[in-house]
């Protein structure tokens, strides 16, 4: 069992280099750089600010001087400039080590004279300046769109995002176990029917349109205004009418897809030899349900909850977005949005966690479900 | 006429001329106003010149306290002269307050300058700074402040510093920093700028949103931190999220006596994004009592659900225009003018209006200078020919050539885009519309072959020529140069007499239309909804938060 988490561990890091790496590159393409320095410098900066400032501050090598002094002076055409400064920069193994904390941080002087330093927060540094500043250091760097440390604001939002979370779980998981497990005991009836086309309707609707609906019918003039259509300030204080959409608009997706889960798994249990005894011996139909078949039937469930989490991650980004709740979704597009690099890698670990994380949990619960299946 | 007691020193001499005008019905009220303060008459003296009453304010039905919550997007700070967004202004100047206030009525009034002086010329502006205004850290305000304040702003070297361009006069081409001797400290209370040669746009760049006073230990590396004049701390700053301005509390601020307020005790602004339905739902579940702007089909939307609504009519305006830099396979297509002229003719601009804007707003005549603009002069209305059109595009020989206008992926901008590409299809021209997001439409908006960009309002007609219209200027997003036309607007940047400069104008306002520089369809009228109850939250012509006087109904 050590072992086995163990290895689980060194897949879960392995992944998490291999997809950062992936991220590193592409934030770090020329454009993407270009819309962070537009970003945090100005709107209007010319190319030839944007290098410098790209340079200044540890992103690319400092193109050549004379280069820059042709562009300034229109001596260099644009488009030539442009494509001398554009292309790939062996600079980007380097500073991704710097991320990880295996390359001391740059320490370099601009070309506005000031003297930078990763590790001083992209400012002058004085003695108490660490040479390293990474992954490894504790450091997740500094996020360039909200101006705050990485580490701080991952933990905010993910934290709001694991309330939303709970409290999708709470209404997702009983109802949809609920919906599945009527609808399965006895196939084919009327009831099973209806529930059924309930929950084929609920997964087919994405968020995003479920959400619309949800808040015109529910939350606005034009339907009943018994709900808020927005729900940033449930970040402090969550109620009932301002948080309920939300978690209704993701829990009915999921509810939909586990009941179907639920559902089939418990049909194939019902129909089992062994429910067929039961039955013959007289126990009561409730029984059967609830002592013989219920356990069996919710090992296919679970795992499917488990891996819901990394789903609901995905969910919270359009659901967060729709809603204006500031959670880990809302941050990811923001991140995403303005090419900030340090904040999308630290979400792209995050995720890689949430995934591996759950799938061990679901791994190692399948154990105490099921005493069949040994872990080696 | 003039009483002496509304009347600080002399009164410019020009003022008594514009006064004449007004009178024979030569000019609005609100021209009046924006040339006679901004040569240094008070407001209530510049009322007093024409025999009417400073508008009283509805002060009896304000009550002192409360907490207001606005929508608005925060954007991080950054060092105040660099400032390209209204609002990032609107989050610092509840502290770091201004030189001169920009008013919804044209007209100018001193905020830390109790009053200022223009020469008949405009090369010689004193400036009088307000006596007993102190920063919240107990320093007392003084000439110096304000001397370095400009300097500042005149340090070109700085990326992205756009108030160099507004003081673009009095600095030095060789050090990019302000001209020796230009700035001089008269006395404690006395700033004069001297300047090589007339300008008359300073003090309308003084209480620009960039123009932000601050202390001598401001540190633009720090831009959350500041000391300021103002009697509001931000007290919360989180990008995206929310900011929070508080009441100074044991903070005696210069305002109180001279204009009143403020009022509030809190003001709250929460990000919603930038979708306006976003901004819709959040002050329908009474998540905000104010939104920063209210835009497009939103604004009938919010008038039925009973909420308050301020309009103001702007020279704020959207262009549609082609860089003439831009190269297809090495060959300039819009340098030439006969292909942007057609771009002209193919387009009705009441249509745009109508389209793009739901007629909420004043057609244009495609040179950038408003009806409010006190130097504007009529020129005969624009038509749309699509004959003349055809025929000229045809003789360029590129009725073949395939047009791609970009605009950003928001409401109105979009819709008016729109609008100019279905007329320009109409008239037979190959066109492709391309929609990018906000978030990577500002990368290049200077730069693309063909597309929309939104100007806010600006106080004179010749600002904006001079910010964006003007050879090789940072914003010139046309790629427009043109000797000619650099020729007079240097001249009209030099009269400080409206009437004379409006001939000036006039010409540059024809060439600007002859050359087919642009699409420049409407002048937008700007609104804001708010919920009842709330006192002076209108909305501002450019956009500025004054929250000194904000404040609950009593």
């Amino acid at each position: 069992m050590g072992l086995f988490i163990l290895r689980r561990f060194a897949v879960m890091i392995l992944t998490a280099l291999c997809l950062t790496f992936v991220v590193f590159y592409l934030t770090n393409l020329y454009p993407n750089l270009e819309k962070v320095a537009k970003t945090q410098g100005s709107q209007r900066m010319s190319d030839v600010e944007v290098s410098t400032w790209l340079a200044s501050r540890g992103y690319r090598t400092m193109p050549d001087a004379q280069l820059l002094a042709g562009a300034r002076s229109g001596d260099v055409p644009r488009e030539e400039f442009s494509e001398a400064i554009t292309g790939f920069d062996a600079r980007l193994f380097r500073n991704y080590g710097e991320w990880l904390g295996l390359v001391p941080g740059y320490v370099i002087e601009g070309a506005d004279g000031t003297v930078r330093a990763r590790c001083a927060g992209h400012a002058t540094p004085d003695e108490a300046t660490p040479r390293f500043c990474g992954l490894l250091q504790g450091d997740w760097g500094y996020s360039t769109v909200f101006r705050n440390d990485v580490g701080g604001i991952i933990t905010t939002r993910l934290v709001l995002t694991g309330k939303l979370m709970f409290w999708v779980m709470v209404l997702m998981v009983p109802s949809a176990l609920l919906i599945g497990v009527l609808a399965g005991m006895r196939e084919g009836t009327r009831l099973d029917r209806s529930l059924s086309t309930f929950s084929i309707a609920s997964t087919a609707t994405p968020e995003y349109v479920s959400g619309v609906i949800l808040i015109t019918l529910l939350a606005s003039s034009s339907g009943w205004k018994i709900f808020k259509g927005t729900a940033t300030s449930a970040a402090e204080n969550a109620t009932f009418e301002n948080f309920f959409l939300p978690v209704l608009t993701i829990a009915l997706y999921g509810t939909g897809y586990i009941a179907r889960m639920t559902r089939a798994s418990m049909t194939e249990v019902m129909t089992a030899q062994y429910i067929r005894t039961a039955r013959l011996k007289g126990v009561s139909f409730r029984n059967i349900v609830l002592k013989h078949a219920l356990r069996n039937a919710l090992i296919a469930p679970f795992t499917v909850i488990m891996l819901q989490f990394p789903w609901l991650l995905n969910g919270v980004v359009i659901v967060e977005t729709l809603f204006n709740y500031k959670g880990f979704g809302w941050t990811l597009v923001e991140a995403a949005g303005n090419n900030d690099i340090d904040l999308l890698l630290a979400c792209s670990v995050v995720a890689v966690a949430v995934v591996l994380v759950t799938q061990l949990i679901s791994d190692i619960g399948y154990v105490f479900l099921n005493p069949r299946i040994r872990i080696s | 006429m003039v009483k002496e007691a509304a009347t600080r020193g002399t009164v410019h001499p020009a003022a008594f001329m514009y006064a004449d005008e007004f009178r024979e019905g030569r000019l609005s009220r609100r021209e009046f106003l924006a040339r006679s303060t901004s040569l240094g008459v008070s407001a209530a003296a510049a009322y007093g010149l024409i025999g009417a009453a400073t508008p009283a304010r509805s002060e009896a039905h304000m009550q002192p306290g409360g907490t207001l919550r606005c929508q608005m997007q925060i954007k991080a700070l950054k060092d105040t002269r660099t400032a390209d967004w209204s609002e990032i202004a609107n989050v610092t100047r509840g502290t770091l307050e201004y030189l001169v206030e920009y008013n919804n009525d044209g007209s100018f009034r001193g905020m830390l300058l109790d009053g200022w002086e223009v020469n008949e010329n405009a090369t010689l502006y004193t400036l009088k700074v307000r006596p007993g205004v102190t920063w919240n850290n107990g320093d007392p305000f003084t000439a110096q402040d304000v001397a370095r304040n400009i300097e500042r702003w005149c340090d070109k070297e700085v990326e992205a510093n756009s108030m160099a361009g507004r003081f673009a006069t009095i600095i030095d081409p060789d050090t990019n920093k302000a001209i020796d001797g230009a700035i001089t400290v008269v006395d404690d209370a006395t700033v004069t700028l001297t300047l090589p040669r007339p300008d008359i746009s300073l003090i309308a760049g003084m209480a620009d949103y960039p123009a932000a006073v601050v202390h001598e230990n401001y540190d633009p590396d720090t831009p959350n931190t500041f000391v300021g004049t103002g009697p509001y701390l931000l007290e919360e700053m989180e990008v995206g999220v929310r900011a929070t301005l508080v009441r100074n509390p044991d903070f005696q601020w210069w305002g109180t006596e001279v204009y009143g307020g403020p009022y509030l005790d809190r003001i709250e602004y929460i990000d919603f994004g930038t979708d306006p339905a976003a901004w819709l739902a959040a002050i329908e579940s009474e998540e905000v009592d104010m939104l920063y702007e209210s835009v497009g089909e939103f604004i009938d939307v919010m008038d039925d659900i009973g909420l308050q609504k301020s309009e103001v009519v702007t020279a704020a305006t959207i262009v549609v225009r082609p860089n003439q830099l831009s190269e297809f396979d090495g060959k300039r297509v819009y340098e030439d003018v006969r292909v942007r002229r057609a771009l002209q003719l193919a387009v009705d601009n009441a249509v745009c209006l109508e389209l793009g804007y739901g007629d909420r707003g004043r057609v244009a005549e495609n040179h950038h200078v408003a009806p409010v603009h006190p130097d504007y002069a009529e020129l005969p209305p624009v038509e749309r020919n699509v004959e003349e059109a055809v025929a000229l595009m045809t003789e360029a020989g590129m009725m073949d050539f395939e047009h791609e206008i970009i605009s950003i992926d928001d409401d109105w901008m979009k819709n008016t885009t729109d609008a100019v590409a279905a007329q320009l299809r109409d008239a037979g021209f190959e066109v492709k519309r391309t929609i990018l997001p906000g978030s990577t439409f500002w990368n290049d908006w200077l730069t693309y072959p063909y597309s929309s960009t939104n100007w806010n309002h600006r106080p004179l007609g010749v600002q904006i020529w001079a910010l964006a219209y003007r050879s090789g200027e940072a914003w010139n997003e046309f790629g427009w140069s043109n000797p000619e036309f650099d020729e007079l607007l240097t001249q009209a940047l030099s009269i400080a007499d409206a009437d004379t400069r409006r001939e000036i104008v006039a010409r540059g306002e024809a060439l600007i239309q002859q050359e087919g520089v642009t699409i420049q369809p409407y002048w937008r009228s700007l609104y804001r909804h708010y919920r009842e109850g709330l006192v002076n939250v209108d909305q501002h012509i450019t956009f500025e938060h004054h929250h000194y006087k904000w404040a609950m109904a009593a």
